[in-house]
């Protein structure tokens, strides 16, 4: 009985396995880098997947957690009747999809695509989950994407996803309460750090240093000039204790010591509560924070502001990206053809574009298909400002050379708990930059992984 | 023969596969190890030695064992006294009382957790508000309180039940010992004392051993606090540190070890604690 238990967890990867070794050794063997052979010859465990035939109807399971995705999926429904596609929406709490997802991976019953955020993609493709789309000719819908987040889903000459929007960071703030307070915006950190201690002397705090909020820290990195990730030839480096990153800790390190910032998790109903009442009148957040703060502060409608993120040389322009996703098409699907076919279009299709914008879902990653003010969702919620223009600027100026790694969701939690217990035991924050880049280096090792830990 | 099957199926199965999945580990070939080959080998105790040198794994392990001997004690002697209560010749309104005390563990401990929740989260809750306008300053999400405030939740879900179980026992015993013992002159205290709780004293041991595993399996209310308190971490109990490993890092086999080393826990605590009463006791019992 038991014997059978092991080949139930076992068998369907076990069966791919051999097969994708052959695959993978003779196409490494031919590109130097390559991933999984993944593609045509892969999916369903003994038989490869059949292109669907002429007049054949289908469903796809989609699993998404974008509001309002239901409604490009209905339009797409309704326009190709013999490939239905059925959401099925998952929680985005603390990383609870990805949870479920690589569960269904280990089980074998993934659905056939899904939303994936860039951070997080080379996770699923360490675990061989996501399908190579390159051997369906991914590559030449490449021109319909802005070209860096294109990228981040494409390693070595596999394209493992399909970009659908970015989440460029800016500042929110309360032009109300700022004008009371007399505080001009600030534009550089520094100035950020004089309005916190003015917004202090007013009985309120400018913001609040979530610990457990990796992804933020980790764009205020990015802003910052750090690589966390590098990969060159078959090794990973690690570099988050890098000297950017250790500016970035200092100096939230300082305003939390001195008690400038709260310290309490953000998007959290404490946190909404700040929001509401101006306990808290700034948010250092990205684009698709306009829904989030339109949602859950809807009495302070038409005070709040977009703003640039505060730069660390005053006149620079240096930007960075919090979240952003794509669709992914998982190695299990039985119609990787028309999945695919779906995500481009969920994706770049005009009118797709427009009901998800509706929807308030992001920065989207096509080229065309948009104006900025089509972003404009919540313009009455920002008293009239085009506020998509501060965040189409912050996009085009982001570094597009960063680079995501395996494992990055294990990263936020370590981040998580170091800052927690920083915050608890006065530890340094370079302490948690020091422990996290040796956990992270350990992590990746432990996963089979050639990694070296950079300065 | 069918309970063998199900026995095996639902008992043996799982065990054997966690096990299984314990002793080995996935070793990655290809460049960068994105999507190259994949394949579980045998990696020995690899996993446990990586599970026990985990400072977090074991901190949790500190945290729940802290916890249940607050907990456990407090709670046990609680749902005793009101069984007691409840059960005492005076007692009116026996049958609303019982039900009302155990209604909370109707409530599935997610829904307890987001309630309780709200009555945690400074700045929604009536309590702290309550507080603040008389003077004090509590915060029930804090390093030090966070803790008992999960220990509170724990009590309220789980009294009422431990309750219902010590008051099955009580019914059983036979009314004619009462007699008997008001008739040598015994007052409430002197029957409750040294006939009732003696007596009940099978049930005290179960819903005991109850507790214990029922602790070091402590989850949900955690997991459910965690986004609203930045001081409840990855690794606060070691069923979420095992959660984190599998479902977030998504290193299984390392997850197996930890739960194996946590069911290795719980049967020696619990077995543990049964030969202490054991021997203490006259033996008959159990």
């Amino acid at each position: 009985m038991s014997t059978g238990t092991y080949d139930d967890g076992r068998g369907p990867g076990h069966g791919l396995l051999r097969r994708r070794s052959l695959l993978g050794g003779a196409a490494a063997a031919a590109a130097g880098f390559t991933l999984a052979g993944c593609g045509s010859g892969d999916g369903d465990d003994g038989a490869a997947p059949e292109e669907r035939k002429k007049g054949q109807k289908i469903t796809l399971s989609f699993w998404s957690w974008v509001p309002g995705i239901d409604k490009p999926v209905d339009l797409w429904n309704s326009e190709h009747p013999d490939v239905q596609v059925d959401v099925e929406t998952v929680s985005a709490v603390d990383g609870r999809q990805y949870a479920k997802m690589h569960a269904a991976v280990k089980a074998g019953n993934p659905p056939d695509l899904a939303q994936i955020e860039f951070p997080v993609v080379p996770s699923f493709l360490l675990d061989n989950a996501l399908m190579d789309l390159s051997a369906l000719g991914a590559a030449r819908y490449k021109d319909r994407f802005v070209g860096w987040q294109w990228q981040q889903s494409v390693f070595g000459k596999g394209v493992y996803a399909v970009p659908q929007a970015s989440g460029p960071m800016g500042l929110f703030l309360r032009q109300d309460l700022f004008d009371k307070w007399s505080i001009q915006f600030p534009q550089t950190w520094d100035e950020y750090e004089e309005a916190a201690k003015a917004v202090r002397r007013q009985g309120a705090w400018i913001e609040t240093f979530s610990p457990t909020n990796g992804n933020r820290f980790a764009g205020l990195a990015w802003q910052a000039g750090a690589k966390w990730y590098a990969a060159q030839g078959d090794t990973w480096t690690v570099h988050i204790d890098d000297e950017p990153t250790r500016k970035v800790a200092d100096y939230w390190e300082s305003l939390v010591r001195r008690k400038l910032v709260k310290t309490i998790p953000d998007r959290q109903n404490a946190w909404y509560k700040d929001i509401q009442t101006g306990a808290i009148p700034a948010w250092i957040g990205a684009s698709w924070g306009d829904a989030l703060l339109a949602g859950n502060a809807p009495g302070t409608k038409g005070k709040w502001r977009a703003a640039p993120l505060p730069q660390w040389q005053k006149g620079a322009n240096a930007h960075a990206n919090w979240g952003g996703s794509t669709t992914a098409v998982f190695a299990k699907a039985s119609y990787p053809k028309d999945a695919l076919d779906f995500a481009l279009w969920l994706n770049s299709d005009p009118k797709s574009i427009a009901l998800l914008i509706d929807g308030g879902y992001g920065f989207p990653s096509a080229k065309k298909g948009y104006a900025t003010s089509d972003l404009d969702v919540y313009k009455d919620f920002f008293g009239g400002q085009a506020y998509s223009r501060v965040f189409a600027d912050a996009g085009a100026h982001v570094d597009t050379s960063w680079q995501w790694g395996p494992g990055v969701d294990t990263l936020y939690q370590r981040l998580g708990d170091a800052f927690t217990e920083a915050l608890d035991s006065g530890g340094s924050f370079r302490s948690v930059l020091r422990t996290v880049q040796a956990q992270t280096v350990s992590d990746l090792r432990g996963k089979g992984l050639k990694v070296e830990s950079g300065g | 023969m069918p309970f063998l099957t199900l026995f095996l199926l639902c008992f043996v199965a799982p065990i054997g596969y966690a096990v299984h999945q314990s002793l080995h580990r996935t070793e990655r070939t290809g460049p960068l190890g994105l999507g190259g080959q994949e394949r579980e080998v045998f990696a020995g105790l690899a996993n446990y030695a990586h599970a026990l040198a985990d400072d977090r794994f074991l901190t949790g392990f500190g945290r729940v064992l802290l916890f249940g001997v607050v907990q456990i004690p407090l709670m046990i002697a609680l749902a005793t006294v009101l069984a007691l209560l409840l059960e005492s010749a005076s007692a009116r309104g026996v049958t609303f009382f019982r039900s009302a005390f155990f209604l909370p563990y109707g409530v599935p401990g997610v829904i307890a957790s987001i309630l309780w929740g709200f009555l945690y989260v400074p700045g929604i809750s009536p309590l702290v508000e309550i507080a603040g306008s008389l003077g004090l300053h509590v915060d029930f999400l804090a390093r030090d309180t966070v803790l008992w405030s999960i220990a509170n939740i724990v009590v309220w879900q789980f009294t009422g039940y431990n309750m219902l179980v010590l008051i099955s026992q009580l019914k059983a015993v036979p009314d004619e010992l009462y007699e008997a013992a008001r008739i040598d002159g015994a007052n409430a205290w002197h029957i409750a004392r040294h006939i009732k709780i003696p007596l009940i004293r099978p049930a005290l041991v179960l819903t005991t051993v109850f507790s214990i595993i029922g602790t070091l399996q402590l989850f949900a209310e955690p997991m459910v606090l965690r986004p609203l308190a930045a001081t409840i971490d990855s690794g606060f109990t070691p069923n979420l540190h095992a959660y984190s490993e599998a479902f977030v890092s998504n290193n299984q086999h390392v997850a197996a070890a930890e739960a194996v080393l946590l069911a290795v826990v719980a049967c020696v605590l619990s077995f543990g604690f049964l030969r202490l009463v054991g021997q203490r006791g006259n033996g008959s019992d159990w």
